[in-house]
């Protein structure tokens, strides 16, 4: 393949940094906005409408998943407060805890279904969980839209042609591969990385795609340690002293919820940031609120590639502004990336039965719910948020930036000038792309992507060493 | 364990207690007919964690061992499964079981080779290091076991013919659960024998005093081990029967927290008793369930509940039962 230099590759790839905001279509339906809607047509139940949600409301996870349900909530009141769904059906929802382990999620999602006979399940915030789940929801046959739990591997091979089963946030691979072009090009001198992620699934993927990102983006940068605490773990000292200790130039790190606060205090007391650049896939990823002011500034700090609340600012992107404020004062503190998705996918749904409604009249089937659901584009606070009809996945643009204090807020946001978006078509694979290993997205760069030459960028110390060809990534 | 005195149940003969038994199986067998779906895979589970927790109990209630390490076995059950399904594409659940057997009377036979020559708290730490082994083997070697995603299990076969092709709770409402209840009964039947033949005897022997027993001339490594292993095939069946209703194997099978479980299981039913463990399996089961349905506290709900049973039932469910039964029928 061609090589190319790696300006001509991110402009390439249309990574903005700061903002900018494409003209919104007037037909779009949108979220938390009343619209000039059509009286629903025919007879509809006035019994409620049980939403199972599931999340993490307990241990560690809880600070990054139990915003999805407060999200699911909020929306649910305000379509309540309008009388409901078609104006007839109040929402219900029926809390159930994620922490409770796999096996019991699976009988539990059954217990919703066939005891308590929900008619929508949604939530899930671990990539562990929904390749669980979502073959069950689908045997139970209950519409789901699953907030998180984003593994490729859900639909890329446990549920490859879905049918009641969604996802409204991004694919995970569009995490690693967002982190890495946004040090790619911050730091593109980058020679030595160094890797800590949590050891599941979650991490290798985030590990995979930074490392196939950066051998094309930084060719000669080499992977000098590798860390993988547990899930759940709070105590990072010998990953960070290991980590140190192979004096890396750059760190990529996919720790996330209350392991991330535990490790960047901990990273602190090392004087880790100073050593290095981070790059994290997902650290402003739990509620805003549970970073403290020590936290680095500079850093890349990510937000799972879906959603900061802090971007779309000011009065671009009214869906936003209305969100954020309406949710701040319903529970006095900020959105995260999942309060956005519960918050969505509540909306999506609104929108699907809406729709439905509006074509057959009635209370409508969920088959004609999940044909509406199919190819449907919505503005919501994050962006436009698109679900692909092929794999029931949704689509939006990855963003991600830098943590940085500021006044207003008593914890680090994302700086608002050097915010970065990806355009989602330019690094996830296209409908039609082959299934994969390790993933559908990670062959497709591999085959797809230009390679930047190496001698692209100005001449440094010369004679660094660097492998030929970057080890290959270790197979799933 | 061995210092305690067992509570003596007047012994009834066998036929008496199958009388009692009837009107239990016969609400197992009605039970898909008349209860909500739900209710019966709830049973379902039930019954295959009982199968688990009577196997658990030859080793704590019959042998005096307690096991801190039946996830393992459980696991080995599973992942057989699992791994069959993966490699050979074997579909029937027959074939399952037997693999689900065999790996499991290798896995104990090994472990037992470890394990069998201590007692006491050194025997339960060391079968729950060795399933923490296998645990953070399914964990690491994710590219064999799937990690933390799993391993998927289709729908098998039962008996070569039903294929539960289609709609799959209904699937598991009936087919599935009798097939369950048929090897639930198969598997008491047998524990039934087990503990009241010779070998039984003799376990229960070691049980109460090892010296004794040793003088008596029963070899004792030898049947601790042979328990060992009967008790880890009997998990290890159970394993195989719980894959089809969670639909994937995952490690969380193979975490001490869920051997944990099982001892938790035979603590409420009734450790002493033959019938406890069945009882505690079915028991916890709908604790648990509705538990994380209904509170997000459910682990404080459930932690309360062994302390309570801790110190107020020490004899759990059945033993507490069988003693206001004694009571009233008056003083002996």
């Amino acid at each position: 393949m061609a090589e190319v230099n790696r300006r001509d590759f991110l402009s390439g790839l249309g990574v903005t940094v700061g903002t900018a905001l494409t003209a919104l279509p007037g037909v779009l339906p949108s979220v938390g906005v009343a619209h000039a809607q059509d009286k629903p047509k025919g007879n509809i139940p006035d019994t409620p409408f049980k939403i199972g949600h599931m999340t993490f409301f307990t241990g560690a996870a809880a600070v990054l998943g139990e915003p999805m349900y407060k999200g699911q909530l909020l929306a649910a009141e305000e379509i309540n407060a309008q009388g409901g769904l078609l104006g007839k059906r109040k929402i219900e929802i029926l809390k159930a805890d994620e922490n409770a382990g796999t096996d019991a999620n699976v009988k539990e999602l059954r217990r919703l279904k066939l005891s308590e006979k929900i008619d929508f399940f949604c939530g899930i915030t671990s990539s562990g969980n929904t390749p669980a789940l979502g073959p069950v929801a689908e045997e139970l046959k209950v519409l789901t839209i699953f907030v998180d739990g984003c593994t490729d591997f859900l639909f890329d091979k446990a549920v490859p042609n879905p049918h009641y089963i969604f996802r409204i946030t991004n694919m995970q691979s569009a995490d690693g591969v967002t982190g890495a072009v946004a040090a790619a090009m911050t730091w593109p001198r980058t020679k030595r990385i160094a890797h800590i992620h949590p050891d599941y699934s979650y991490g290798r993927n985030a590990f995979d795609h930074f490392r196939i990102v950066m051998k094309k983006m930084v060719p000669g940068a080499e992977t000098v340690s590798e860390a993988w605490p547990k899930l759940g773990t709070t105590d990072f000292s010998s990953h960070i002293t290991k980590t140190i200790a192979a004096k890396p130039d750059l760190l990529a790190i996919s720790v996330w919820g209350g392991d991330y606060v535990a490790f960047y205090k901990q990273a602190l007391r090392y004087g880790m940031f100073d050593k290095m650049h981070v790059a994290s896939m997902i650290a402003f990823g739990v509620a805003p609120h549970a970073i403290g002011k020590d936290h680095p500034e500079g850093i890349i700090a990510g937000v799972h590639s879906n959603y900061h609340f802090t971007y779309p600012g000011g009065d671009k992107w009214p869906y936003n502004k209305t969100f954020v404020e309406k949710y701040h004062k319903r529970f006095n503190e900020y959105p995260n990336f999942q309060a956005e998705g519960g918050y969505t996918a509540t909306y999506m749904l609104k929108t699907a039965i809406d729709k439905a409604n509006h074509l057959a009249g009635g209370w409508p089937e969920d088959d004609a719910i999940i044909s509406v659901l199919e190819g449907l584009m919505m503005a919501a606070p994050a962006g436009y948020v698109y679900i692909r009809p092929d794999n029931h996945q949704g689509y939006k643009d990855a963003i991600t930036g830098f943590s940085k204090n500021v006044a207003e807020y008593p914890f680090p946001i994302l700086d608002p000038n050097r915010i970065i978006t990806i355009p989602i078509r330019n690094i996830t694979a296209p409908p039609g792309w082959p299934k994969g290993e390790p993933t559908s997205t990670y062959t497709w760069i591999d085959k797809t992507w230009p390679q930047v030459a190496m001698a692209a960028e100005p001449a440094k110390a010369p004679g660094a060493a660097r492998p030929a060809t970057p080890a290959p990534a270790k197979k799933q | 364990m061995s210092t305690v005195t067992t509570v003596v149940i007047p012994a009834r003969s066998p036929i008496r207690r199958l009388w009692y038994a009837a009107p239990v199986l016969a609400v197992l067998l009605v039970l898909p007919w008349v209860a909500e779906q739900y209710q019966t895979i709830l049973l379902a589970y039930g019954l295959v964690m009982a199968i688990a927790a009577i196997g658990f109990n030859l080793l704590l209630g019959y042998t005096g061992l307690l096991s801190f390490g039946h996830s393992a076995y459980f696991g080995v059950g599973a992942y057989a499964v699992a791994l069959m399904v993966k490699y050979l594409g074997v579909v029937s659940m027959e074939l399952h079981l037997l693999g689900a057997i065999a790996a499991s009377v290798l896995v104990t036979a090994i472990f037992g080779i470890a394990c069998v020559r201590y007692t006491r708290i050194f025997f339960s730490i060391l079968t729950m290091a060795l399933s923490q082994v296998l645990w953070s083997l399914a964990f690491k070697f994710f590219w064999v076991t799937g990690g933390t995603d799993g391993l998927r299990v289709p729908t098998p076969t039962l008996l070569g013919v039903v294929t539960g092709k289609g709609d799959k709770t209904a699937f598991l409402v009936h087919q599935y659960y009798y097939y369950v209840l048929g090897v639930f009964l198969v598997c008491v039947a047998i524990m039934w024998v087990i503990v009241n033949s010779p070998f039984g005897r003799a376990l229960q022997a070691i049980r109460d005093n090892e010296t004794r027993a040793q003088f008596v001339g029963i070899p004792i490594w030898r049947y601790r081990w042979v328990a060992f292993m009967l008790s880890g095939v009997f998990t290890g069946v159970a394993g195989a029967l719980w894959v089809p209703l969670n639909g994937l194997t995952t490690p969380d099978i193979l975490h001490w927290t869920f051997s944990g479980k099982i001892v938790f299981m035979a603590v409420l039913g009734g450790f002493r008793t033959f019938v406890g463990p069945i009882v505690g399996a079915v028991v916890y089961n709908y604790l648990e369930s509705y538990a994380v349905g209904y509170t997000v506290y459910w682990q404080l709900f459930l932690g309360v509940i062994l302390v309570v049973l801790v110190l107020s039932l020490p004899t759990g469910i059945v033993g507490t039962a069988e003693r206001l039964m004694a009571r009233r029928r008056g003083p002996r």
